[in-house]
């Protein structure tokens, strides 16, 4: 036997999915998640899976450990250690306040409180030449008040160090020196961009979730290490990329976004195997749900990422796959205003006490409610039937909260206010769709929507219609498939660095070293992480027109010369923009370097399915109020659909873990690799 | 009550889809436009606003970001303008009309709403609306910095031309735009974006409204907009009745030195409000003046909709209770041809005197002041090689304390919102001048139960000759504190000669700095909530422990005595 293991550890769940290169067996596990020991979760889906440690070869890991403990609020006692006058750089951050009428604003309080931020005589200028140097002494001084602080974590951060690291990298041997049990982190060895208040956040970020991440990650070594495991584990970076171990102890921030990263990557996989060009990634869950758009199996990395939320959180200079979220999931509440308004969410019932239908206290309607009473879900098969439902109870919740005060009566009042949520629920979500699709200028019309977690089959097909979407895609196993993505992840490292000047000659060449520096260590670090010998690269730059202060990013990947860089800028430019000017002259800003080495995966062809229980498909009532109200419906067990099946709406598809609706007029099909395939164009 | 189904025929269903439609659109829009526009003022600033407006020129929706002086229906007013111009039947689909002109927004002139008619149906097609938008056009001509006595002297206007006619681009003046300004690739760049935006949104305007039907849009338009009407006048109704009255003043209108009294008296009876601005000062000499509705009317929208409205989405519905008396030739209803060039100015006072009146009826809802001013720093010259620089600063202060929590900041005034500052790194680069500390300024924010937020200090060493000019008003007038709580320190600007000497300039106009000269720049805190008295031991430890309080700040303001670390009250 010989395993790839890929856990992804959620909110509720671990989830737990395992491929066995000999025999192509399919293993899927799920666990609560252990809170207070989150090794504890995986050793147990383990056990459920009847796979020992021992018989693994690979483990790939994402975890929301990093960012629940920065929304939390539960990382390390950390101190900053920043230049002489800009101790509040943290706090004041950039002044605004996207909440514009909100008299009471706040932003969450910086992760380092004031009293614990200090500074050391240094400053270089903005050339990078060093006019006060370090003062050595002073920080031997603080080091002896950090210890007598009993500081677990020091973020060093100084001006203008995206130029000349020298005098954050001199600080940072000192303090290790002195100071070898505290975890110490220096902006410089995260991200040599630019613009001061981001790479200070970025810094203290990361020295804040430093010790838990190394002690997550060493409890994690040894206790598979004592079972027997003796290959390499692998952590799910946010870029889209794994991470070894030993970056992720230097760079936790890298995991800031390391849970929701598994389905997109996993959706670009199956898009490619199955010829899409171009998909949405749609992720519903219980509380929110995601979408990113994957073109050609790439998706849009953004370069910073805001932790709790542009509007209140800080950002993290740490690439991110691009992913837009709203507060619409199955736990969602309905509710209404004082004016009557229907409202979906962003408030949810959580686990607990939970939907209405759960019969856990839970007494507002929600979106999982309004599913039940509309037939859509199977009462007694929720979770395979590890949890049965209460309608009665839905509907009553929804005729008293929702339908009669709006004045719909009985029983057909709050089925009809039940359909008007859901349908409400998705124009909310299409308008995440569309609004991530015109930030690229593209259109939603030319994607298919891939749709998974345990309620994005529920509501696929009625946001593509919304959307004018043609197809649907569910892939196998929607409410793992985080975890089946991180099976598919390739390893990757990316790297930038600011460079401003013009695009001439001897920028050029300027480039073409530093690109190569770039890559060169991008290439070693892959060889000394991953023992990869085969490294490709994509080389991007921000660039824009002289004179002006906007960047745009441009893939320079194979360009070397001015002209040939400046076709592509003005090229980019001008789909961006409708016109550029090919003649003005322009300039470089930040240089980045993507680099991948293809790990061992498997073919996603042969991943096989759960088999179904061997139910026969069944009828029962679901309502569509565009097919006239309560229409009976064929109800298909997913498992014991042969490829090639196909049948036309309505129906309703159950598995272990979700449920797919097909609506009126739309037709499905299972496709070769036993993906669910919907064709939303029919009347 | 009865309900919206007995009342019309729409379900609340269709209308609840309708109403995020609509606003979904402008965010699309505004999305497309910060996606496309060329000039940091509109993708780096948020310096532009999207609105849907109804036949008669009244806003039905509003994208949700954006300046706050825009919200207050900015767009709505250059449509109404162009209505009395044209009639509904001279204004043509396919037409594009432009309109920035001082009598009519009553603001600086680069602020240009553009907007196109929208007909929707089968058949014989009806107006339903307009779609608009507002951009801060990057340059329009008029005088760089100074001085300036009459709109005349700031640029360009344009009182509701057409763009485009029937579909056509008119080339004249899209020929008399790009040859009154000094960025012409900049601003048309911003001008194309800012057309794709009206038509895009048109669009999806024509496509909603024709697959419910022309009747049910139009239907919940009306609905939506007596909704949120009605949410408005549940929300004054429950405020006391009575007459309520503050004012301030602002330092001067920077061509006399004397003060500029700002006034207001707010009347809530039953479930109105208005707000009455007959004793604020008369028009200004210096630039600082505003229309009726660029100035008056958007100080008092704005100051509603901090006060009492901030969630409900803006619309026209939201502000009918709202009522304004305002006579013509106020420093905020300046008459035509005033000079408006730094027209913001007074707003965010203006803004802060409204909750002030209002602080005996709602005392849990008010806050302290904020800084309330904008603090400009801005330096200008030439370089050794020739070229020009040219860099605005601004300062960023203290906002004031609530009923349950501390003052805010340091952030910018009301009158702007997602507003970042430029980072230090940057300006080092592009400017004559090294950052030698940014930092909070302790004891800034006035004392309270709950303490106002704190100003800044921000330190410039000047490394090349360069000219200043300074914007940092209400000095004399500090940012007053509520229900007992303190004033907050105001602001100023400090210079450090080389020659040991220092002056206070906190508002000059092409003042000459020299190398090694030293320019401190120091904004102002908010204003307290409650006595001082009443806050906490162990809130004042932590201002202690975290530097927002100096020790002799502590017993001065708060009357305690700190004694080998402990702090205890006299």
């Amino acid at each position: 036997m010989a395993y790839v293991v890929a856990v992804d550890i959620g909110g509720t769940f671990t989830d737990l999915v395992a491929f066995d290169h000999d025999t192509q067996k399919v293993i899927y596990t799920k666990s609560p998640t252990t809170y207070n020991n989150l090794v504890e979760g995986i050793v147990d889906c383990f056990g459920k899976g009847k796979i020992a440690p021992a018989d693994a070869n690979f483990l790939n890991h994402g975890t929301t450990l990093v960012i629940n403990a920065l929304i939390q609020r539960k990382g390390a006692k950390t101190a900053l250690v920043t230049s002489a006058g800009f101790r509040d750089v943290l706090e004041i951050a950039r002044a605004n306040r996207p909440d514009p009428f909100d008299l009471h604003y706040q932003r969450d309080e910086p992760l380092i409180p004031r009293e614990l931020r200090f500074e050391v005589p240094e400053r270089t200028d903005f050339k990078g030449n060093v006019i006060v140097p370090l003062d050595d002494k002073a920080l031997e001084t603080l080091a002896a008040e950090l210890k007598h602080l009993k500081i677990e974590a020091i973020a060093i951060f100084f001006m203008n160090s995206y130029h000349d690291p020298a005098n954050e990298l001199h600080a940072a041997e000192i303090l290790r020196r002195l100071l070898p049990d505290v975890y110490i982190t220096c902006s410089t060895e995260l991200t040599r961009e630019w613009y001061e208040y981001e790479r200070c956040s970025t810094a203290a970020a990361n020295a804040y979730v430093g010790p838990q991440v190394n002690t997550y990650i060493r409890r994690l070594e040894s206790e598979f290490q004592s079972k027997g495991y003796e290959g390499p584990i692998f952590m799910m970076g946010s870029n889209g990329g794994l991470l070894s171990v030993t970056r992720t102890c230097r760079q936790p921030i890298a995991l800031v976004e390391s849970g929701p990263i598994g389905g997109c990557i996993g959706a670009g996989a199956f898009a490619e195997a199955l010829g899409f060009d171009n998909v949405v990634a749609f992720d519903m869950g219980g509380t929110t749900a995601k979408c990113a758009l994957v073109e050609h199996g790439r998706f849009a990395v953004d370069s910073v990422y805001y932790a709790d939320g542009y509007v209140k959180g800080f950002p993290v200079k740490s690439p991110v796959i691009n992913i837009v979220e709203v507060g619409s999931g199955g736990g969602s509440i309905l509710w209404l205003d004082d004016q009557k308004r229907i409202h979906v969410g962003p408030q949810s019932a959580g686990s607990t006490p939970g939907p209405v239908c759960y019969g856990r206290g839970g007494t507002a309607p929600t979106v999982t409610d309004a599913n039940l009473i509309l037939g859509r879900l199977n009462a007694d098969r929720f979770l395979g039937g590890e949890l049965t439902l209460d309608p009665a109870a839905a509907m009553k919740a929804m005729s008293e909260k929702i339908a009669a005060p709006l004045g719909y009566p009985g029983d057909q009042g709050a089925i009809e206010m039940a359909e008007g949520s859901l349908a409400i629920a998705t124009v909310v979500m299409a308008g995440a769709i569309r609004r991530v699709s015109i930030e690229h200028g593209l259109d939603p019309r030319d994607f298919a929507l891939f749709a998974y977690g345990g309620c994005g089959p529920l509501h696929a097909c009625a946001i593509a219609r919304e959307l004018s979407i043609p197809t649907v895609i569910i892939p196998p196993e929607p409410g793992n498939f985080s975890a089946i993505g991180m099976l598919l992840a390739d390893a990757r490292i990316d790297n930038a660095k600011t460079l401003t000047g013009l695009l001439d000659d001897k920028m050029v060449e300027t480039m073409r070293h530093q690109y190569g520096t770039m890559e060169d260590e991008a290439q070693q670090a892959l060889a000394r992480e991953f023992g990869a010998t085969e490294v490709s690269f994509q080389r991007h730059a921000e660039m824009r027109f002289r004179g002006q202060r906007h960047n745009i990013k441009v893939e320079l990947t194979g360009l070397d010369s001015v002209e040939a860089i400046h076709d592509a800028f003005t090229r980019d430019y001008k789909r961006r923009y409708g016109f550029a000017d090919s003649k003005a002259p322009a300039e470089i800003q930040v240089l980045m370097v993507s680099a991948f080495a293809k790990l061992r995966r498997p073919d996603i062809a042969r991943l096989p399915r759960r088999a179904g229980d061997g139910r026969p498909e069944t009828m029962r009532p679901v309502y569509f109020g565009r097919a006239g109200g309560m229409v009976p419906t064929k109800v298909y067990d997913r498992g014991a659909l042969p490829i090639g099946f196909a049948a036309s709406g309505p129906a309703v598809i159950e598995e272990y873990g979700s449920t797919t609706v097909i609506g009126p007029g739309d037709r499905f099909e299972m496709g070769p690799m036993g993906e669910i395939r919907v064709n939303c164009t029919g009347k | 009550m009865d309900t919206i189904r007995q009342q019309t025929k729409l379900d609340p269903i269709t209308l609840e889809v309708l109403r995020f439609g609509v606003v979904s659109i402008t965010d699309q829009i505004d999305a497309n436009i910060t996606r496309t526009a060329f000039s940091p003022y509109v993708y780096e600033y948020k310096d532009f606003a999207v609105g849907l407006v109804d036949v008669d020129g009244h806003l039905v929706a509003q994208s949700t970001g954006g300046m706050p002086p825009f919200v207050a229906d900015s767009v709505g007013t250059a449509v109404r303008d162009g209505l009395k111009i044209y009639g509904r039947e001279r204004l043509f689909e396919g037409d594009v009309v432009v309109c920035n002109h001082s009598a009519v927004q009553g603001q600086h002139l680069n602020n240009t709403v553009m907007y196109t008619p929208i007909f929707a149906g089968s058949g014989e097609k009806t107006l339903i609306g307009f779609f608009a938008i507002n951009v801060h056009w990057i340059d329009i001509g008029g005088v760089v910095s100074g001085h300036t006595t009459d709109i005349f002297m700031e640029g360009l206007q344009l009182r509701s031309i057409k763009l485009w006619s029937k579909g056509e681009p008119i080339e004249e003046v899209y020929r008399i735009i790009e040859n009154n300004t000094r960025q012409p690739v900049d601003l048309m760049g911003d001008i194309s974006a800012q057309l794709a935006g009206c038509l895009l949104g048109r669009d999806l305007t024509i496509a909603l409204a024709n697959r419910y039907g022309v009747d049910t849009f139009l239907t919940a338009i009306g609905i939506i907009l007596d909704q949120s009407e009605a949410a408005s006048r549940a929300a004054i109704r429950a405020m006391p009745d009575g007459v309520y009255s503050a004012e301030t003043f602002l330092d001067n209108d920077t061509v006399t030195d004397v003060p500029v009294p700002i006034r207001c008296k707010v009347i809530v009876a039953g479930d109105e409000l208005t707000i009455d601005f007959t004793d604020i000062a008369e028009e200004a000499a210096g630039n600082i003046n505003s229309g009726y509705f660029g100035g008056g009317m958007t100080a008092a929208r704005c100051a509603f909709k901090y006060l009492v409205m901030p969630r409900e989405p803006a619309n026209e519905g939201v502000y009918r209770p709202l009522k304004l008396i305002l006579p013509e030739g106020k420093i905020i209803s300046a008459r035509p041809g005033s000079p408006m060039g730094g027209y913001p100015f007074p707003l965010p006072s203006v803004m802060d005197c409204v909750i002030h009146a209002l602080e005996r009826a709602v005392p849990d809802q008010v806050t302290g002041a904020h800084f309330g001013t904008h603090s400009g720093f801005m330096v200008h010259g030439r370089r050794a090689d020739g070229s020009r620089f040219l860099g605005h600063d601004s300062g960023h202060g203290g906002w004031g304390a609530g009923s349950t929590n501390d003052g805010a900041g340091p952030f910018r005034t009301m009158a702007h919102g997602d507003t970042r500052l430029i980072p230090m790194e940057l300006q080092e680069t592009i400017l004559p001048f090294r950052v030698d500390s940014l930092e909070l300024r302790a004891d800034s924010g006035g004392a309270g139960k709950f303490r106002g937020g704190l100003g800044f200090r921000k330190k410039y060493v000047i490394l090349a000759p360069c000219l200043l000019q300074t914007n940092v008003d209400r000095t004399k007038f500090p940012p007053w504190g509520v229900q007992g709580g303190k004033e907050a320190k105001a602001g100023r600007v400090t210079l450090y000669k080389t020659d040991g000497t220092t002056e206070v300039i906190s508002k000059v106009k092409n003042y000459k700095l020299v190398p090694g000269d030293v320019v401190v720049l120091e904004t102002g805190g908010g204003g307290g909530w409650g006595a001082p008295s009443d806050r906490s031991l162990e809130s004042i430890r932590r201002d202690l422990t975290r530097g927002y309080i100096t020790p002799e700040g502590a017993e001065l303001d708060y009357g305690v005595r700190i004694t080998a670390g402990e702090v205890v009250r006299k």
